[in-house]
C-alpha cells in the first residue's frame, strides 16, 4: 500500500465517521421517540387515539382532540394555501417577464425563512383580536401563510423542470396557454408537484409556534367547525413537556410519536413519488 | 377550422415567405427569406448547424413567439393566411410540427397522446370518430400496426423511431395543411428514418398537405423533397427545384455543402 492509497483510506474513513455524527442526532431523536414512545401507546391502547387528556397524575387518556386538530389544521390550510400556491408558482413560470411574477418569486423565497412565531402574531393581531376569538380559521390562516412560499417554490421548480421542447409541442397543437399549462405542463410536472405538497402538508403538521396564540388550546373537544376552537398535537407536547406531573410527559412522549409517525407516512409517500421511473 | 374556405392568395401557394428576418436578443438569425411551395409538395431546407433553419421553422408557426425577446419582420401566407396578421393559436391550427427529438406527452397514454389535439381543439363529437381519426393519424404515420394492441402503453415503451412517428401522428391528427418537421430523423435509427420518410412521401398521395422539412443531411434532402432552400448563416443561398439544386447548383457555396464540405 503506497502513501496515495493510505490518505485515501484516511480521507474515506473521516468522510464516513463525520456522516455518521451528521446522522447520529436523527437516529437519537427516532429511537428515543419511539423508546419512550412506544411504551405509552401500548399501555394506552387505542383509547390514546380516541380519548380525551387524563387530569394531572391521572392516568394516560388520549389525544384525539389535539390530533383531530392537527390534521384538520393540515386539510384547511391545505384548502387555503394550495391553490393560491399553485396560481402564484404557474404565474411566476408562465410569465417571467412580469414585475409582479418577479415579485412572487423573490417574495416566495424570502418567506421561506420567514420566523414562524412573527406569523402568529400577525395574524394574532389581524384576525383573532378583531373577530374576538381563536379558531381553528386563524390558526389555518397562520399555518397558510408558513406553507405557501414552500409549495409554491416547489411548484415552480416542478414546472420549469419540465423539458422547453412539451411546452413547444403543446402550443403547435395549437392549443391556448391555459390548455398548455393545465392539460400538459402540470401532468408531466404533477409527481414534483404532488411532493411539493406534500412538504407543505408535512411542514404545518409539525408548526407549533404559529398556532401559539391563534388556536386557544382546547384540548377536550374535538373541533367541529372553522370558528371553534382547537388544538394541535405539536401544542399539547409543548405545554405537557413542561409541566411537573410524570403522567403528562408520557402522554406527551405518546403524542411525540404520533406526529413521528404522520411524518414517516408522508416522507415514505413522497418518496415512492419522487422515485417512480419517469420517462 | 375554416380551412375549406380559405381563399387563395396569389398563385396558390401552400406556403410564401416574404422578406423574413428574425433577431433574437438583438442576434439578426434570419435574413431576408423569400420563398414560395406550391400545394401537396415537400419544401427541404438544409443548411449547416446554426445556419437558422430552426429557426425559420419556429416562424413560420409563430412557436417563435415562446422565445423572450424575439423579433419577427416579413410576411408569411399559409394556404393565404397571413399569419402574422391572425391569432396565433389559430393559426397554428393550420400547422402541424415534429421536432428534431421525439417528444410524446410522457404522462398520457399512445392513444392519448394522438386524441389530445382533436380532443382539446373539439374537432370530434363522439368518442367513435375519435377513435377512428387515432386509428387513421397512426396509419399514416405508419405506426398502426405496430402499437394498435398497446394503445393504452406509455409511449417511452416504444423505441426512438417508433416514437418519432408517434409524434408525426399526433401532428397528423388535427389534419393539418402544413405540415413542419425540424430535422425529424436526426435523432432516430436509419430503418425508422427511412419509414418515417416513406411515410412522409405517402402522405402527399391522398392528402392536401404540404411538408416542409429540416435537415442538416443533403442526401435527405434531394432523396426526398420537391424543392430545396439552401440556407447559410440566416441566409438564402439558393432556392429552386431538387433536381436542378441536386444536379446543377449554381452557388459555390452549395456545392460545397452537397460534397459534405461546409
Amino acid at each position: 500500500m503506497d502513501a496515495r492509497d493510505l490518505k485515501e483510506k484516511i480521507f474515506l474513513a473521516g468522510a464516513a465517521l463525520l456522516s455518521l455524527l451528521a446522522v447520529l442526532p436523527v437516529f437519537h431523536v427516532l429511537l428515543s421517540v419511539i423508546w419512550n414512545g412506544l411504551g405509552v401507546l401500548m399501555e394506552a391502547g387505542p383509547s390514546f387515539l380516541t380519548g380525551v387528556p387524563p387530569p394531572p397524575n391521572g392516568g394516560l387518556g388520549g389525544i384525539a382532540p389535539s390530533l383531530a386538530g392537527t390534521l384538520l389544521l393540515a386539510v384547511l390550510s391545505s384548502l387555503l394555501g394550495i391553490p393560491l400556491s399553485l396560481f402564484a408558482a404557474i404565474f411566476a413560470v408562465e410569465f417571467p417577464d412580469n414585475p409582479l411574477a418577479k415579485g412572487v418569486r423573490v417574495l416566495s423565497k424570502a418567506l421561506l425563512e420567514i420566523p414562524s412565531v412573527v406569523v402568529g402574531m400577525l395574524i394574532y393581531a389581524v384576525v383573532v383580536v378583531p373577530m374576538g376569538r381563536f379558531s381553528m380559521l386563524a390558526g389555518s390562516l397562520a399555518l397558510a401563510i408558513m406553507m405557501i412560499p414552500y409549495v409554491t417554490t416547489y411548484v415552480e421548480q416542478a414546472l420549469e423542470g419540465v423539458p422547453f421542447t412539451y411546452r413547444e409541442a403543446g402550443f403547435a397543437l395549437g392549443l391556448s396557454r391555459p390548455r398548455v399549462v393545465f392539460d400538459i405542463l402540470v401532468g408531466i410536472a404533477r409527481r414534483g408537484i404532488l411532493t411539493g405538497i406534500l412538504i407543505g402538508f408535512a411542514k404545518v403538521l409539525g408548526e407549533t409556534a404559529p398556532l401559539l396564540f391563534t388556536l386557544g388550546r382546547d384540548r377536550y373537544n374535538v373541533p367541529l367547525g372553522p370558528l371553534d376552537y382547537g388544538d394541535s398535537i405539536s401544542l399539547l407536547i409543548f405545554d405537557y413537556a413542561q409541566t411537573p406531573y410524570a403522567n403528562m410527559h408520557r402522554v406527551a412522549w405518546g403524542a411525540a410519536l404520533v406526529l413521528t409517525a404522520l411524518f414517516l407516512i408522508i416522507f415514505l409517500v413522497s418518496r415512492r413519488l419522487t422515485e417512480e421511473v419517469f420517462l | 377550422m375554416e380551412v375549406e374556405s380559405v381563399t387563395f392568395e396569389g398563385k396558390g401557394y401552400a406556403l410564401q415567405v416574404e422578406d423574413l428576418h428574425v433577431w433574437i436578443r438583438g442576434k439578426h438569425i434570419v435574413k431576408g427569406i423569400s420563398l414560395e411551395v406550391p400545394r401537396r409538395r415537400i419544401l427541404a431546407v438544409m443548411g449547416p448547424s446554426g445556419s437558422g433553419k430552426s429557426t425559420l421553422l419556429r416562424a413560420i408557426n409563430r412557436l417563435i413567439d415562446l422565445i423572450p425577446e424575439s423579433r419577427v419582420e416579413g410576411r408569411v401566407l399559409v394556404y393565404g393566411t397571413d399569419v402574422y396578421g391572425e391569432d396565433p393559436y389559430r393559426v397554428r391550427r393550420l400547422m402541424g410540427m415534429v421536432f428534431q427529438t421525439p417528444n410524446p406527452f410522457p404522462n398520457m397514454s399512445i392513444y392519448d397522446n394522438v386524441a389530445i389535439g382533436p380532443r382539446l381543439n373539439r374537432l370530434v363529437r363522439s368518442r367513435e370518430e375519435l377513435d377512428e381519426l387515432v386509428k387513421w393519424a397512426l396509419e399514416k404515420a405508419m405506426l398502426w400496426d405496430e402499437v394498435r394492441d398497446r394503445l393504452d402503453d406509455p409511449p417511452h415503451r416504444l423505441s426512438g423511431g417508433q416514437q418519432q412517428r408517434l409524434c408525426l401522428a399526433r401532428a397528423l391528427a388535427l389534419k393539418p395543411r402544413l405540415l413542419l418537421l425540424d430535422e425529424p430523423t436526426g435523432n432516430v435509427d436509419p430503418v425508422n428514418a427511412v419509414k418515417i420518410e416513406e411515410a412522409l412521401r405517402s402522405l402527399l398521395k391522398d392528402l392536401e398537405i404540404t411538408i416542409v422539412l429540416v435537415t442538416h443531411t443533403p442526401h435527405q434532402a434531394v432523396r426526398i423533397s420537391d424543392y430545396i432552400a439552401f440556407i447559410y448563416s440566416g441566409e438564402l443561398i439558393e432556392f429552386g427545384l431538387t433536381d436542378t439544386i441536386a444536379l446543377n447548383p449554381r452557388h459555390e457555396l452549395t456545392v460545397k455543402f452537397l460534397r459534405g464540405e461546409v
